[in-house]
């Protein structure tokens, strides 16, 4: 049975590839084509689990295509179907169904109809591409479509300020799960030697078989996780980029939001589970947290007076109780719950407008107006308190900007002496320089030669910075990001033995995005387009094919699966040795700032509000 | 901004403010009113390109999509010569013809408003509003919520700023980041404009701040005014006032301030010199403005002009009434919507005649249902009755939806019902999706009063909350007199007169309230039509009408009625109070109905993308009422969509008319009233009416995005009293995309059916209606009722119109028309302008 694995990924991307060829004014045959493939992947589905039912049940390993390979690195596809698969996989195919057929008539005539259709079926790969992974390698390739589909579809109204603002935000708290997970997969590789497939996972870990040994990695590694799971499902302190997701087409907000991406943590929760199954001071901490959002989200949801972040936290405190089942071993109950949930949440999100007409003529026949007896003393101050901070979100918005922005942005003005001169005059010569000890490197004394990596990764890390907070000309800012990443691959080149073809492999995509980008950037100013970066200027309302072409282009330079950069990210980290810290966390923490960066020109160019005001444009703050 | 110079004056700006926020109250009830009441005072172009150049929105179409609709024929050549004509004369017509088709580019300057924020990111680099905007609006919202949070804000009695004193003192926790800010908070010396010095430091500049600041989010800044001014449109009551937001919105300036920028940040006027900008200063219109009048003009003349020239090619037939007797009259509201159904019904019964009414029938009054906790206004928004109309006994209750219950909000309930109710949210799904029933979370127009519920509508004399319960013999006879002498039946009574109101019913639909009766303050008109029929009925109120004149023979019974302009269904009111003989007719007349709703439905299903117009017309029908109950289906209805023309004269003016449900059809008999007497009465209520609804929706057209409230798709319901788009979002007023695409932004024009001389008197009686046709709000023409002439006012008098089009096109099947029109391509005005057929003469 596991050869027919690989089909389940299969099936909706080739959906996908076919409705992105279709018209953009034809709804019906997109309609046609999207619940098609949807359906027909709900078929195979339910043949495939027919039948292993009837093989009772057991857990299923499908080897997919290598992608790479040498003597110790190895890129592979790997399948799994177990229980938790069948589970997420149903409910998200009938929700998936359903809201598509909601859908239909829902965004008719909607200038994005396509654009939505795409999306969800782009999403609908991803999610297929994690519950079906059978290795954290293809897990990690539909976390990287699920995060990328999220900012379209946040953004999907990408001429108002808001969701293009409020995508930006959710993006950057996603971009660091992805980068929490990238590290994850670097540590697992290392210490398992090899890229171990899920089903040795649960394999070893029935056997009693530990999987990481070695302190402090058996800890470090599922906290790893849990911080990914954290991110992912809006738990604490995360929770405030859900009720702000909700920006598109309230279809949308209601199965991704409302369901299948949010409960995204809750499963990975359960796949990771052999590695920390038996770590007690894990489990509570997983039971603390979870526990800790559900008290917290029910609060906040309590004071919530918009309908929308209402079961936003309602949703988010369930999951909560779903991870401290999961922790304490009851995964029935947590798969029972998060179907029950996701399908409640999706219903009750679909007919949120509803409330007003239905609470408004409850209210007129049985309304008696709430009193509130709060005295005077310490247990009333303490209710006030809890509702002042309630209203306020525990002031998780303001943390997150506190920690995630605020500190970059800071930092990044501090660079006030990387300008684009001595980015010329200091910082090309430097590269030159490096170039060529790369290939005499008996001429560099060891002591350099050993500390090099980590300097040119600083580098590299100060360069995207600097191009994170430019508010001047987007090229600038461009070259910036793509030098940075040169330096990155310098920084691997001097790290270990020089693989050219691993460096040709991470450096492909990004040579092909720099080039298209400044194609994009040319036209523009051809055009008398203003390509500053210190506003939102909207130019996806007059250039709508260069504003996918550069969507593309940023694609590949943030190192989404769409060039080999992407398996190169994996090998680059792949040449990084598990003692150095320093290099690590300055290579990740280039990959978070290279996909920010790159996403906020992609923005502030595209999308939001259209400076020119001869045609209607929303107010910013609505 | 009259105050520049002279001292501050905080409540004559707040006065001013007021004013120019948008007026709309929550959503529960949607009155149509002109988007830009503000300038009403102006004449039409000047207020809207005054408005456009403050407040940034569109105010017509630009100078591209005006040439295109002159190369797709939607604005015929001939048509454009005559506006070019009529505005600049035959000497220059020929240099503004270049000007309007070629040379003229389009222009566009900042707008005025929020000029003087702007210094925040000029001076600190500091976005404001950013920062302050989402906790203004929680906050506000928390205050105002009506029933989303299960957690109300407390002291809502006591006002905003006094209740936020109350909640600060808590100690632990606050709204403010800054000691500072909460400290001016308690200290009760501290005003508004004290905090104006603080923050802006110019009493110069305060009024043109506060317009800024007011303006950066009006749709919560208009919400508060509405409150303030009209608490009673809130169930659950809140005291709350302008300057108290402004209050509170200034302190969390002064938070964001002193947090981001430390103490010892000075205002923005002590940091640099600022000129104060004259915000309303009048507009130099420009050769730009010029052009699009022009343009405007030639787009609304083409179809005036198009329905006039039709007016008198079927005026030139003779089309008197027959003399067979009737078999049934029908009563119906001027709306829009109603013009196909009385079409039909026409149609299907040659004999049966139709009349228009403004929807409440002449009788006004608060209606209080049978356990319902308040009263509901049942008249034109602007009317305060003095009458009480009480439900006995309702008959059915409305159930409750598990799966809106607050409960699975918290914790522990919340866990169960995702483990119980979510099989159960899974099959309703399932069932809402492929099987869409009527339900208790669906607004259900039938249900506003039930069919077995009993009414009191006879005044015993008893009061209540100081309104009379009930009418008296005389109260009732008056407005008996007053409807039927209005719209000109006075003799040819037949047996059965149908008194058919409107209402509408949607799912998932917030802004429900906007497909309701207009008369009826936002609502279903069905206990109107009820009550209006008891009256007609009474023996003792035919009595005290026979006295006056008015004749209603004994076998002539009137019957109210409710048509369901989304589902294209019927319900009548005491039917069993029929006698046999009209019992008997009653019968047939029901088929009658029926029929024509079918045919009714597959008019308008030619808009519709889900229904395929040409397959049996049963199957159109019962689509259009799964539509009125579908949870997907953003378009139950198209509302007043398209709305043009007002017609106040005789059905056999537009009988022989197809006007593809564009017109108001006010009934109006000229001869009743040869000196206009009735008239006045007549006409008072049009331009605040059917003006109200053209102009909201000729703006919200115009521009979707900052006078209308957007696409409908990602709406967040906020506290039951609005819908913004984001968490952090203002609030929406106007009207969303999905009501107002097929709507070409032309003024209502109204054709009265009399005298030029008596209709010019007529509306120059009364400041406040000739306001509407002087200053070119709404359109008139008077029809001269002798002679096939046609007269339209301009400037102060009547001046003969001749009609240009010669070739009306004829339409010996309206179902070939509908089945062979084509639906838009896409909402945007090029292609959505075609699905609006022209107007055809109906071959006998």
């Amino acid at each position: 049975m596991n050869e027919f694995l690989p089909y389940f990924i299969l099936v909706p991307l080739l959906g996908f590839v076919v409705n992105l060829t279709l018209p953009r004014k034809r709804e019906a045959v997109i309609f046609w084509s999207a619940i098609t493939t949807v359906s027909l992947h709900a078929l195979c589905l339910l043949v495939f689990t027919i039948s292993w039912l009837g093989n009772g049940a057991p857990d299923i390993h499908g080897e997919g295509p290598v992608l790479y390979q040498t003597r110790d690195n190895e890129f592979s596809l790997n399948f799994f179907f177990d229980r938790n698969t069948a589970v997420y996989f149903w409910v998200s195919s009938v929700l998936t169904f359903l809201v598509m057929i909601f859908s239909r008539y829902y965004m008719h005539r909607e200038p994005g109809f396509k654009r939505f259709f795409n999306n969800v079926l782009f999403f609908y790969t991803g999610l297929s591409c994690i519950v079906f992974s059978g290795n954290l390698e293809t897990l990690f390739i539909g976390w990287e479509i699920i995060g990328i589909t999220s900012f379209f579809l946040i953004a999907f109204y990408r001429d108002r300020y808001l969701p293009v603002r409020n995508a930006l935000k959710v993006v950057s708290i996603y971009r660091v799960a992805d980068v929490f997970l990238l590290l994850g997969i670097w540590i697992c590789h290392h210490q398992f030697g090899q890229s171990l497939s899920f089903v040795t996972w649960k394999q070893m870990f029935s056997d009693g078989v530990p999987l990481i040994s070695e302190e402090p990695y058996r800890v470090i590694v599922p906290l790893i996780f849990l911080v990914v799971a954290l991110v992912k499902s809006a738990q604490l302190p995360f929770s405030s980029w859900l009720p702000r997701a909700m920006e598109g087409p309230t279809t949308s907000s209601a199965i991704f939001y409302g369901s299948l991406s949010v409960h995204i943590g809750v499963f990975l929760l359960l796949r990771t589970y052999p590695l920390w199954g038996d770590i007690l001071a894990i489990k509570i901490l997983i039971v603390g947290f979870g526990a800790a959002t559900a008290l917290v989200a029910t609060v906040i949801a309590r004071v919530q007076s918009a309908i929308k972040s209402q079961l936003a936290y309602s949703s988010v405190a369930q999951i909560g109780l779903m991870f401290a089942e999961v922790a304490l071993g009851w995964h029935t109950l947590a798969l029972v719950h998060f179907a029950g949930n996701a399908f409640l949440r999706t219903y009750q999100l679909l007919v949120s407008p509803s409330v007003l007409s239905y609470l408004i003529h409850d209210q007129f026949f049985n309304f008696i107006p709430p009193q509130h007896n709060i005295r005077d003393n310490f247990a009333g101050r303490l209710k006030l308190a809890v509702y002042t901070l309630s209203i306020r979100e525990w002031n998780l918005d303001r943390i997150m900007y506190r920690l995630l922005w605020q500190p970059l942005k800071t930092a990044g003005n501090m660079l006030e002496f990387i300008h684009l001169k001595n980015v010329l005059y200091f910082f090309l010569p430097l590269y030159a320089a490096c170039l060529y000890f790369v290939f005499h490197r008996d001429e560099l004394p060891v002591d350099i030669l050993h500390n090099l990596p980590v300097g040119l990764a600083l580098v590299s890390v100060l360069l995207i910075l600097k191009a994170f907070v430019k508010r001047n000309e987007a090229p600038n800012a461009w070259f910036l990001v793509v030098m940075s990443q040169l330096f990155t691959a310098m920084a691997i080149a001097f790290n270990e033995q020089f693989d050219m073809f691993q460096i040709f492999m991470y450096l492909s995509g990004i040579v092909i995005s720099t080039g298209i980008g400044y194609w994009v950037f040319s036209r523009l100013a051809r055009a008398g387009e203003a390509i500053t970066l210190d506003r939102f200027h909207g130019h996806s309302y007059e250039h709508p094919g260069l504003t996918r072409l550069f969507m593309l282009a940023s694609l590949g330079m943030a190192g989404f699966p769409i060039t080999p950069t992407f398996i190169g990210e994996d090998l680059i980290l792949g040449h990084v040795q598990e003692h150095q810290f320093g290099l690590t966390l300055l290579i990740s923490l280039g990959l978070i700032l290279d996909g920010l960066a790159v996403f906020r020109i992609y923005a502030r160019l595209f999308l939001g509000p259209h400076e020119k005001g001869y045609h209607e444009v929303a107010y910013r703050s609505s | 901004m009259k105050n520049n110079t002279e001292n501050f004056d905080l409540d004559a700006v707040i006065h001013e403010l007021k004013h120019y926020l948008p007026s709309q109250t929550p959503l529960k009830d949607f009155i149509h009113h002109n988007s830009l009441h503000a300038f009403q005072h102006l004449p039409f172009y000047e207020a809207i390109f005054t408005s456009s150049a403050i407040f940034g929105h569109q105010a017509t179409f630009n100078l591209n999509e005006y040439r295109k609709l002159y190369e797709i024929g939607r604005i015929r050549h001939e048509i454009l010569e005559q506006a070019v004509l009529a505005r600049k004369g035959p000497h220059d017509a020929k240099s503004w013809m270049e000007k309007a088709l070629r040379s003229t580019q389009s222009s566009y300057t900042e707008p005025g408003i929020g000029r003087l924020r702007q210094y925040w990111k000029e001076i600190y680099r500091l976005d404001i509003d950013n920062i302050v905007q989402p906790l203004l609006f929680r906050v506000l919202c928390s205050y105002l919520d009506q029933g989303v949070a299960i957690w109300h804000f407390p002291f809502v009695d006591e006002g905003l700023i006094p209740g936020l004193r109350h909640v600060e003192k808590n100690g632990f926790t606050s709204f403010f980041k800054t000691r500072r800010a909460r400290n001016l908070l308690f200290d009760e010396s501290v005003t508004v404009e004290s905090l104006l010095a603080l923050v802006v430091g110019d009493e110069k500049l305060y009024e043109q701040y506060l317009f800024d600041q007011q303006f950066s989010h009006r749709g919560w800044a208009g919400m508060v005014s509405a409150v303030e001014d009209r608490p009673d449109t809130l169930l659950y009551p809140k005291k709350i006032a302008l300057k108290e937001l402004i209050f509170f919105e200034l302190l969390l300036e002064i938070d964001a301030a002193e947090d981001e920028l430390g103490p010892g940040w000075k205002p923005l006027a002590h940091m640099r010199p600022i000129k104060p900008v004259d915000l309303f200063a009048k507009l130099p219109l420009t050769e730009w403005h010029e052009v699009l009048m022009i343009w405007q003009d030639a787009f609304e003349l083409n179809y005036y002009d198009e329905v006039l020239s039709a007016l008198k090619i079927v005026r030139e037939t003779d089309r008197e009434e027959g003399s067979a007797p009737k078999s049934f009259q029908g009563i119906f509201c001027i709306d829009e919507r109603e013009c196909s159904i009385r079409r039909h019904i026409e149609s299907v019964d040659p004999n049966c005649e139709t009349l228009g009414a403004p929807g409440f029938f002449g009788v006004e009054f608060f209606f209080h249902p049978a356990n319902g906790k308040f009263y509901e206004k049942l008249c034109p928004a602007p009317v305060t009755p003095k009458f009480l109309i009480r439900e006995k006994e309702s008959g059915g209750k409305r159930g409750h939806e598990i799966l809106h219950s607050k409960r699975s909000h918290t914790i522990l309930q919340g866990f169960a019902a995702s483990l119980s109710l979510g099989v159960w949210a899974a099959f309703r799904l399932f069932r809402d999706i492929f099987s869409p029933t009527m339900g208790p979370a669906i607004s259900d127009a039938f249900a506003h009063m039930n069919l077995s519920s009993e009414l009191v509508i006879e005044s015993n004399g008893e009061t209540e909350n100081g309104l009379q319960v009930g009418f008296t013999v005389t109260e009732m006879a008056d407005r008996v007199e007053n409807l039927l002498r209005g719209i000109g039946l006075s003799t040819r009574f037949a047996p059965i007169v149908y008194v058919v109101a409107h209402g509408s019913s949607s799912a998932n639909n917030p802004h429900h309230g906007a497909h309701d009766c207009g008369a009826c303050s936002g609502r279903p008109g069905s206990v109107n039509a009820r009550v209006l029929a008891f009256m007609a009925n009474n023996t003792r109120v035919r009595a005290e009408l026979a006295s006056r004149g008015l004749i209603i023979p004994d076998e002539t019974q009137f019957l109210g009625a409710l048509h369901d302009t989304a589902s294209d269904e019927i319900a009548f009111y005491d039917e069993k109070g029929l006698n046999p003989a009209n019992a008997a007719s009653h019968v047939q007349n029901r088929k009658s109905f029926e029929e024509a709703l079918n045919l009714n439905s597959k008019e308008r299903s030619r808009r519709f993308a889900s229904i395929n117009t040409k397959s049996d017309i049963r199957k159109v029908r019962e689509a259009i009422r799964r539509r009125s109950v579908s949870y997907f289906e953003p378009r139950p209805e198209l509302g007043h969509g398209t709305n043009a023309l007002c017609f106040v004269g005789h059905r056999n003016l537009t009988k022989g008319l197809f006007l593809d449900r564009r017109a108001f059809m006010n009934s109006y008999d000229y001869r009743t009233d040869p000196d206009g007497k009735l008239l006045l009465g007549v006409m008072r209520p049009l331009p605040p009416v059917c003006g109200g609804i053209n102009l909201e929706y000729y703006f919200s057209r115009i521009d979707n995005q900052k006078l209308g409230a957007g696409t409908k798709l990602p709406h967040n319901v906020m506290g039951l009293i609005g819908v913004s788009n984001s968490n952090d979002g203002d609030l929406r007023p106007g009207l969303p995309l999905q009501m107002i695409e097929v709507h070409d932004p032309v003024r209502l024009l109204v054709l009265v059916e009399h005298y030029p001389e008596v209709v010019l008197k007529t509306v120059k009686s009364e400041q406040s209606l000739y306001e509407w046709f002087s200053n070119e709000w709404v359109h008139l023409v008077a029809i001269h009722p002798d002679e096939n002439r046609y007269f339209r006012f301009s400037e102060g008098e009547f001046f003969e119109y001749k009609p240009m089009k010669g070739d009306i096109r004829l339409a010996s099947d309206i179902h070939n028309l509908i089945e062979s029109a084509e639906e838009m391509e896409t909402n945007h005005i090029l292609h959505a302008t075609l699905e609006n057929l022209p107007i055809h003469i109906i071959k006998k």
